[in-house]
C-alpha cells in the first residue's frame, strides 16, 4: 500500500551534455496510474530514468510522499523500475531472480523464496520458480521482471515501454495484468509509452511530452477530444484541423459523418480497408478531410459524397495556431 | 494463465519431437567422431612426451624405446626443479590475481567504448609486447638491482606483470558493454548498493570472460622465459631450469615438462568450470 504521490519541480537533465529536460514540472498523484507519452526522442525515458535516479539532475527537485529524493541513490529511492527489455540474470533461475530486492535486504534463502513464489503466482506464472530464464518467452521474460519490481514492494513503480516488445495478444495480456495488480496495491505508478492506444488504455492520467516538455496532463478523453494544440491533437491522431476565421477547428476522423444530403461536397481520392473501419481521404475544394466509416457503406474512390461534420464533436482550439490544413 | 504454462510445455516438447530420438543420437555420435579426432590430434604430441620421460634408451630408428626407467624423473627432481616449480607458481597466481585487479578499470573503460580514441591507450598497453621479454627484463634488472628487488619473488612478479597486463585486459575487455552496464541499472533500481552489486550482478555477469582472462594470464606468466631470466638470477623459475636439458637431456627435458604440463592443465579445468557455473 503506498501513498506516496510523485512530484518533479523545474527538473534539468541533460543526458551526455544535451539539455534534454529544461525546467520540466510533473507530477504523479499518489496510488494513481500516469501514463507519459509521446514520440520516441521527446524525452520521455530521460524523465524516467532521472526520476529513478539514474541520470544526474542539474537542476531542480523530485519528492516522493515525504521525502525528498535529489540527494538519495537509486537503491535507496524505493522505486522500481521495469525495462522495455527484462534484464533478468541470466546464471539464476526465476524464483532467484525474483528475489533479488529480498537479497538485498538481507532477508533469509526460504523467506525470500517463498515471497519469490507469491509474486511469480501474482504474474500468473505459478510453477515456473526453478525454471532457467534463458528458456522463457518474452513475454514470460517480462512477467518475471514485472514480480520482481513488485517484490521490492516500492514507493513507486515506472514502466518504461514495458509492452513494446510483445506481440499484440500478449500485449494485451499483459497490460491487463499490470492494471490489475497495480490496483490491487494501489501503487503509485508511472508508464512511459509512445503508443496513444495503449496510453488511453493503461492511464487514470495521461501526460503528452513533445520535446522535451509537457504540453497537456489530463484525463485520457481530453487528450483524444480536447487538445490544447494543433500538435497534440495531431499526436493524438486528430487528421483534420480546419482552418476556420481566425481559429482552428478540430475533428477526428471516426466522427466524420457520409451524409448524401449534406451541402459539404468532397471527392474521394483514397479509401483503404484498415481490419475494421475504411479510412477515407476526401478533397472538399482546398480542405483535405480524413473520414473512418464502416466498410459496409464505405464508397469507393472518385466518387462524389456529402461530408457531414457534427457540431458536438467540432473542437476549437484554444491557441489558434493549428496551421492551415491543404 | 494455466493454458500459459501447457502451451510453454507443449512448444518444448514440438520443438524436441521432429527431430526425434534418431536424429539426436546421429547428430551425436558425429560430434563424438569429431571430438575423439580432436582430443587424438592434442594427445598424440603429448603421449610422445610421456614415453620419452619414461624412455631410458631411445635410439633413432626404433619406433619405441629399447629400455623403460625413471631415470628422467630422478635427475628432474634432484635439482631445483621442485623449488622452480613452486616459484612459477607463485608468481603465476599473484601476478594473474595483480593483473585482474589492475586491469579491470581499463578493461571496463575499453570494453564499455568510452575513450574517444582507444587506439592510443591499446597501443600504451601492447608496447611491453612489441619489445622481446627479454630486453624488458634486463632494463628492469638495472633498476631492481638498485631497488633490491632482483632476484625476489615480487620482482619477478613486477616483470611478468608487463607482460600478463596486457594480456588480460585484452581479453577482459570484451566481458564489458552495454549488457553489464543495463544489468547493474536493473541492480540499483532493486535496491543493491554497490558491493551486493557488484557480488550479485556485475562478478557473475562477467565471470565466464574473467575466467578466460586469468587462464590465459596464467599461461603466459608461468611459460614466461625471457624476463625469467634477467631478473630471476638465483631464484629459478621452471622454463628457466627445463629449458637447458632440452638439448643435453631429451629426458629429463620430457619429465620436467610433463611437471610443466600439470598445472596448466588444471588451471584449464578450473577456469572452464568457473566460466559454466559463475560463482
Amino acid at each position: 500500500m503506498s501513498d506516496a504521490a510523485l512530484t518533479c519541480t523545474d527538473l534539468t537533465v541533460c543526458p551526455g551534455g544535451n539539455a534534454v529536460l529544461r525546467g520540466l514540472s510533473f507530477d504523479v498523484p499518489a496510488g494513481s496510474r500516469t501514463v507519459l507519452v509521446g514520440p520516441s526522442g521527446a524525452g520521455k525515458t530521460t524523465l524516467l530514468r532521472a526520476i529513478a535516479g539514474l541520470e544526474p539532475l542539474e537542476g531542480g527537485a523530485i519528492r516522493l510522499g515525504e521525502r525528498d529524493l535529489s540527494r538519495v541513490k537509486p537503491h535507496q529511492r524505493r522505486i522500481a523500475v521495469v525495462f522495455q527489455e527484462p534484464r533478468l540474470l541470466p546464471h539464476l533461475d526465476v524464483q532467484d531472480n525474483i528475489a533479488l530486492p529480498l537479497r538485498a535486504a538481507g532477508t533469509g534463502k526460504g523467506e525470500r523464496r517463498a515471497r519469490a513464489r507469491e509474486r511469480l503466482e501474482e504474474v500468473g506464472l505459478g510453477g515456473f520458480h526453478e525454471r532457467d530464464v534463458a528458456g522463457l518467452s518474452g513475454g514470460e521474460q517480462q512477467r518475471v521482471a514485472l514480480a520482481r519490481a513488485l517484490c521490492a514492494a516500492p514507493d513507486l513503480l515506472l514502466l518504461d515501454e514495458p509492452l513494446a516488445a510483445l506481440d499484440p495478444n500478449r500485449r494485451e495480456e499483459l497490460r491487463r495484468l499490470i492494471v490489475r495488480l497495480q490496483e490491487e496495491r494501489s501503487l503509485t505508478t508511472l508508464v512511459v509509452t509512445h503508443d496513444r492506444a495503449e496510453a488511453a488504455e493503461l492511464g487514470h492520467r495521461v501526460a503528452l511530452m513533445l520535446e522535451g516538455r509537457i504540453v497537456q496532463h489530463d484525463e485520457p478523453r481530453a487528450l483524444f477530444e480536447r487538445p490544447v494544440s494543433a500538435a497534440v491533437a495531431r499526436f493524438f491522431g486528430v487528421a483534420n484541423l480546419i482552418a476556420d476565421g481566425s481559429g482552428t477547428l478540430a475533428i477526428r476522423p471516426e466522427h466524420v459523418q457520409l451524409d448524401p444530403d449534406a451541402e459539404l461536397r468532397a471527392v474521394v481520392t483514397e479509401a483503404v480497408y484498415t481490419g475494421s473501419h475504411v479510412r477515407l481521404v476526401l478533397q472538399a475544394g482546398p480542405q483535405r478531410i480524413e473520414a473512418l466509416v464502416s466498410p459496409a457503406d464505405a464508397p469507393a474512390a472518385g466518387q462524389e459524397v456529402g461530408v457531414h461534420l457534427p457540431a458536438e464533436h467540432l473542437w476549437r482550439l484554444p491557441g489558434g495556431d493549428g496551421t492551415k490544413v491543404r | 494463465m494455466a493454458s500459459a504454462v501447457t502451451l510453454g510445455r507443449l512448444g518444448r516438447g514440438a520443438r524436441r519431437g521432429p527431430g526425434g530420438p534418431f536424429g539426436r543420437r546421429g547428430r551425436l555420435s558425429a560430434t563424438a567422431l569429431g571430438g575423439a579426432a580432436l582430443a587424438a590430434l592434442f594427445a598424440f604430441p603429448l603421449l610422445a612426451l610421456v614415453v620419452r620421460a619414461f624412455a631410458n634408451a631411445w635410439r633413432a630408428p626404433a619406433l619405441l624405446p629399447q629400455e623403460y626407467g625413471t631415470r628422467g624423473l630422478k635427475v628432474a627432481f634432484s635439482g631445483r626443479a621442485l623449488e622452480a616449480f613452486g616459484n612459477s607458481l607463485a608468481v603465476g597466481v599473484g601476478v594473474t590475481l595483480a593483473a585482474l585487479v589492475i586491469g579491470w578499470p581499463a578493461a571496463r573503460v575499453l570494453g564499455e567504448r568510452r575513450l574517444r580514441r582507444p587506439g592510443l591507450v591499446f597501443l600504451c598497453l601492447a608496447m611491453p609486447l612489441l619489445v622481446p621479454s627479454y630486453a624488458t627484463g634486463t632494463g628492469l634488472t638495472e633498476w631492481f638491482l638498485r631497488l633490491n628487488l632482483a632476484d625476489t619473488l615480487p620482482g619477478l612478479g613486477l616483470a611478468h606483470l608487463v607482460v600478463v597486463l596486457p594480456y588480460c585486459v585484452v581479453v577482459l575487455l570484451s566481458g564489458f558493454g552495454p549488457r553489464v552496464a543495463e544489468l547493474e541499472e536493473m541492480g540499483r533500481t532493486m535496491g543493491l548498493g554497490p558491493l551486493a552489486r557488484f557480488r550479485l550482478v556485475t562478478l557473475p555477469a562477467v565471470g565466464p570472460t574473467l575466467a578466460a582472462a586469468a587462464f590465459l594470464g596464467f599461461l603466459v606468466s608461468w611459460s614466461e622465459y625471457g624476463s625469467s631470466l634477467a631478473v630471476g638470477g638465483g631464484r629459478p623459475m621452471l622454463p628457466v631450469v627445463l629449458l637447458p636439458f632440452v638439448r643435453n637431456d631429451p629426458q629429463v627435458a620430457a619429465a620436467l615438462a610433463l611437471l610443466f604440463l600439470a598445472p596448466a592443465i588444471a588451471a584449464l579445468v578450473v577456469t572452464t568450470r568457473a566460466a559454466r557455473s559463475p560463482l
